[in-house]
């Protein structure tokens, strides 16, 4: 019981989404992920293809001697490619799945910011009205009159969906 | 402090403590186990008692200091039976060893819950055994005092414990996590790249320094140097494997009646870590097939004018770049024309089929031909033996039995001594680079316009030396554009899938390599015909090939 001090704000208590955000530009939108997530960022290098894949695993890096997968968040999300620049980066995130824990890189336009979100500023997915399944949105992030979408890393990545469209394609 | 087994006391929450103990006590277990089999081999050599002694006094002591009370309490009555013996109360007997074992096996086991409770944070299942108690209570009563052995016993432990010379070795060596180790070889793998990267800047030749060109030399002696320890520490010796099937061989042979001696050679060679934890299966599958089914009965072997005394025979021994395997018997060999029998009635074996006796014996490893009808009775072998096969081709291995009728059967095991290297050929298919086993190669040659047929305007087939053999394109099964779409203008290697050769069409050949194997990680694990993956030359990411998945059914 001694540990849990009040925290000042008390909507950050409240709302388990508060926390520090890493911020990156896909398109027009701009995104965040946890930063607890994030391993580290490094500029576009060569990707190594794999065959069967779906179009938006890019292939394979060589991160300090691992071999990773990196996905493409613009193909991921239905956008249109885009050539990649000196501003495209990959953010090497952490992704657990079953209990493992694994690397994955993902290619973003353009890296930002790290941002400390309060609760008060989040608000949840707003109901589309379509029928669209937003499972990895964790909510909208109002920030200086800016929307940021908040994304849930580990449900994007879910190798388990790329395992299914690998399976389905072979 | 609550009686519960399953309390724990303060110190025992510090998970580094548990894991500390944990670590500790598995190493006195297995030594422990090596001992009892050498006093059961010999009931008077009082230092294995002491050293066992010594294992099971250190594990109680350790476990009481953290409040593990059942894992104190057995190893405690497995103390008074061994201190009794050791003052020369009774002789240790098989009996009193089955005993420790059952006790031995006891901690084994809660060790590896306590393990689980470090992964899992729940709490350990340590329920203390009470059979198991009595049983051990129970044979210290049964004193049986001997008059000369345990006057010979006092004598020695009088002369203080002798302090064995391994103790000395001990030192030498360090426990090292084995994620840094891999750690390590990665980095080190990193620097070789640098390394070569810096070497071959062409700004570096065009300055043309000969004590940077020299310097740069010795740096790359060093790295090379580097790396070969650093690989070289991810090898184990084979004795702890070979000592495991020792306890196999004791048990079987207590169950079967069949009187059975293990001999061990060349336990010292050391191969990759990864490669004896994968073998342990199969090659205890192969002891329990010599023992249950090669080695006859005491009076079968009576008969047969041998001693009645059965040898089950391990050996390890390097060569060439690989390791030989040798799992042998002197049983009554393999029945050829059972096998051959059996394998008709199955349908392994078309009637009119001209077989080699080595063909017959593979037959063995058919899946299927084990499973059902077992051919126990009479000559046996095959029951699992698929799954050594495909064990043994897991580990990129080969495996061959010869055997005489009478005179027993040799499994021969030819295993690379490492996982985590191979020999590649570097391919190109138009921008992309890809790693082919050497050891898949069969041979690579570009083929002549005329030597090309098609079937039906779809499947190529190529004639070579005589025989055709069907092609595949890598860059079509990988969705690549090759350099060229005209077969006479690519390079063919032939390579080999499930028994049937094969052509592989690629661009060209890029040169040969060494490349360490690395996973491409669990979302891209199901790559058909990709084997893995590996870091090139300049730092970017190869494919490995497979072969296997490239072709045959799996490919389909």
């Amino acid at each position: 019981m001694a540990l849990a001090t009040a925290t000042p704000d008390s909507a950050a208590k409240n709302d388990s989404r508060a926390g520090k955000y890493l911020t990156f530009v896909l398109g027009k939108e701009e995104f965040a992920i946890q930063v607890l997530r994030v391993r580290e960022i490094m500029g576009v290098q060569e990707i190594t293809q794999v065959p069967q894949t779906p179009a938006y695993v890019k292939g394979v890096i060589n991160l300090r001697g691992k071999v990773i997968p990196v996905v493409d968040l613009r193909v991921k999300f239905g956008m249109p490619e885009q050539e990649y620049s000196a501003r495209t980066c990959i953010i090497v995130v952490q992704i657990d799945e079953g209990g493992a824990r694994m690397l994955t890189g993902v290619v973003v336009d353009e890296v930002c910011e790290v941002l400390n979100v309060q609760g008060s500023e989040i608000e949840d997915t707003p109901e589309f009205g379509r029928g669209v399944a937003t499972p990895y949105l964790l909510g909208m992030a109002k920030i200086k009159g800016k929307v940021k979408i908040l994304l849930d890393i580990n449900k994007v990545m879910n190798a388990r969906e790329i395992h299914g469209l690998a399976g389905a394609l072979a | 402090m609550a009686e519960m087994p399953v309390q724990l006391n303060e110190l025992a929450r510090d998970p580094e403590l548990i894991n500390d103990f944990v670590v500790e006590a598995g190493e006195h277990l297995s030594n422990v186990e090596l001992q009892l089999l050498a006093l059961d081999q010999d009931a008077a050599n009082a230092e294995a008692l002491h050293a066992i002694f010594r294992g099971f006094h250190t594990i109680k002591g350790l476990a009481g200091f953290l409040g593990l009370d059942p894992i104190q309490e057995v190893a405690h009555e497995i103390e008074t039976v061994l201190d009794l013996a050791r003052n020369g109360s009774f002789r240790i007997t098989p009996a009193h060893i089955d005993v420790i074992l059952a006790g031995k096996d006891y901690l084994d086991r809660s060790l590896a819950a306590l393990k689980q409770m470090l992964e899992t944070g729940n709490a350990p299942a340590l329920a203390a055994d009470q059979q198991l108690l009595a049983s051990i209570r129970a044979s210290a009563q049964q004193t049986r005092p001997e008059a000369a052995v345990p006057a010979a016993l006092s004598a020695l432990s009088a002369a203080q414990e002798p302090e064995p010379a391994e103790r000395g070795a001990e030192a030498q060596a360090i426990k090292v996590d084995t994620q840094k180790l891999d750690f390590l070889v990665d980095m080190v793998g990193e620097m070789v790249i640098a390394q070569s990267l810096v070497k071959h800047d062409p700004d570096l030749a065009l300055a043309g320094k000969p004590r940077l060109t020299r310097n740069l030399a010795q740096l790359s002696r060093i790295t090379a140097e580097v790396q070969r320890t650093a690989m070289s520490m991810r090898m184990i010796p084979i004795r702890q494997l070979f000592r495991k099937m020792s306890r196999l061989v004791r048990d079987l042979s207590r169950k079967t009646g069949k009187q059975v001696e293990l001999e061990l050679f060349g336990e010292e060679t050391e191969l990759d870590r990864g490669i004896v934890e994968n073998l342990a299966d199969p090659l205890m599958h192969m002891v329990r097939n010599s023992i249950d089914h090669g080695i006859e009965t005491a009076a079968e072997r009576a008969r047969a004018g041998k001693d009645a005394t059965a040898r089950v025979t391990l050996r390890a021994a390097h060569q060439a770049g690989f390791i030989l395997i040798e799992v042998s018997d002197d049983g009554r060999g393999l029945d050829a024309a059972k096998i051959l029998r059996k394998a008709r009635e199955k349908g392994l074996v078309e009637d009119g089929a001209q077989l080699s006796e080595s063909d017959i014996y593979n037959l063995i490893f058919a899946p299927g031909f084990s499973t059902a009808e077992q051919i126990t009775s009479v000559s046996g072998r095959g029951v699992g033996m698929d799954v050594v096969k495909k064990q043994i081709l897991k580990l990129r291995g080969k495996i061959e039995i010869h055997s005489a009728p009478g005179r027993g059967a040799t499994f021969y095991l030819k295993l690379p001594l490492t996982l985590a290297i191979i020999d590649g050929l570097l391919v190109g298919v138009g921008g992309e680079h890809y790693v082919m086993p050497v050891s898949a190669v069969r041979e690579m040659f570009r083929p002549r316009e005329e030597a090309i047929s098609t079937v039906a305007s779809r499947d190529e087939m190529v004639l070579v030396r005589g025989s055709l053999l069907p092609v595949v394109r890598l860059h079509r099964k990988f969705g690549v554009r090759p350099k060229s779409e005209k077969l006479w203008e690519s390079l063919l290697i032939v390579t080999e899938a499930e028994g049937k050769r094969f052509c592989l069409a690629v661009d060209e050949l890029i040169g040969k390599q060494e490349v360490v194997i690395k996973s491409l990680g669990e979302s891209l694990r199901h790559v058909r015909g990709v084997a893995g993956g590996a870091i090139l030359g300049d730092g970017r990411v190869g494919l490995i090939l497979d072969p296997d998945a490239l072709f045959g059914k799996a490919a389909a």
